[in-house]
């Protein structure tokens, strides 16, 4: 309490820490804000400028398809064989027949 | 600001440039997303070699050219798909070609994909790098190098994802590997999207 006390009289004394301290809030504010547009941003590297016009095509609204809840748990020591842990083959071909259903790379479909 | 900085001091605004440049270092390094990317690698569009087996699309309109220590798996119907497992069971190496099927475009692509694995296969997906323009025999791409972690089985794969126009139709090139052998795995990936052929 003496110690902040102490603190409140010094910034009186001194206005301009309160200045740099303000300034340096509202610099961060806005750098913030820069790096977030920025990482909303593209980051492509365009090796050359597109040469084919976009087709177009129905909209599509790509649905999710695995449960969270089938994810194997993070628990250190599973009482039950996770099903999914070995990154293994696709059993079955699961759902649509893509690896991905079953914790393989993905495929390329467009998910209709 | 002469005036300023002689009534007030220099130490103030040696005292904002320092935190601001603490700030924007702080940004740059921990702001999600934010990850180093490089440049996407020139492709050299070229026939595979000799020994490398092809797919055909069902649909006849792209060729998946893959190497030997591949093998052809099944997949969805329209599609062709070609891998190299582990002893256990895990993916080395993937590879796939699908037609394109709806929402995807040359301009977007990247995007596109990213959204599409956030909402269907991954917990997370990162763009590494990506290019349009992208020359391909019989055709033009976008492509992307991106990273992803599944969410079943919480697998960490890199991988390259090309969605190629050719004359008449489009299609996507899918090649994967884990994150641990994604540096052994890349030139062989590579060397098998350059060897896409669409029609």
């Amino acid at each position: 309490m003496t110690r902040s006390v102490a603190t409140a009289k010094a910034l009186k004394r001194r206005p301009q820490g309160l200045v740099a301290l303000a300034a340096v809030g509202v610099a961060t504010i806005v750098l913030a804000a820069c790096g977030s547009t920025a990482s909303a941003g593209s980051s492509h590297q365009h090796s050359h400028a597109p040469t084919h016009a976009p087709a177009t095509a129905p909209a599509q609204s790509p649905a999710p398809t695995h449960a969270p809840a089938t994810a194997p748990a993070q628990s250190p020591a599973p009482t039950t064989a996770p099903a999914h842990s070995a990154n293994p083959i696709p059993p079955g071909n699961g759902g649509d027949g893509d690896a991905d259903n079953n914790g393989g790379p993905s495929d390329g479909d467009g998910n209709i | 600001m002469t005036d300023w900085i002689a009534r007030r001091g220099w130490r103030p605004l040696a005292a904002i440039a320092a935190l601001a440049a603490i700030a924007v270092t702080v940004i740059v390094f921990a702001v999600p997303g934010r990850s180093p990317s490089g440049a996407f690698p020139v492709l050299h569009p070229a026939a595979a070699p000799a020994s490398w087996p092809h797919l055909k699309l069902p649909n006849g309109t792209a060729v998946l050219s893959y190497p030997p220590s591949l093998r052809p798996i099944a997949g969805d119907t329209d599609a062709v798909s070609a891998a190299r497992l582990g002893q256990g069971g895990g993916f080395q190496l993937y590879l796939n070609a699908t037609p394109r099927q709806g929402a995807e475009r040359l301009r977007d692509w990247a995007a596109f994909r990213l959204r599409l694995l956030r909402s269907d296969d991954a917990v997370s997906a990162r763009e590494i790098s990506a290019a349009q323009g992208v020359k391909f025999r019989g055709g033009t791409g976008s492509c992307l190098i991106d990273g992803y972690v599944t969410r079943i089985g919480r697998h960490h794969y890199d991988e390259i994802a090309c969605l190629v126009q050719g004359r008449t139709s489009a299609s996507v090139i899918i090649a994967a590997a884990p994150v641990a052998e994604w540096a052994q795995a890349r030139p062989q990936l590579l060397r098998a999207v350059a060897a896409y052929l669409v029609r």
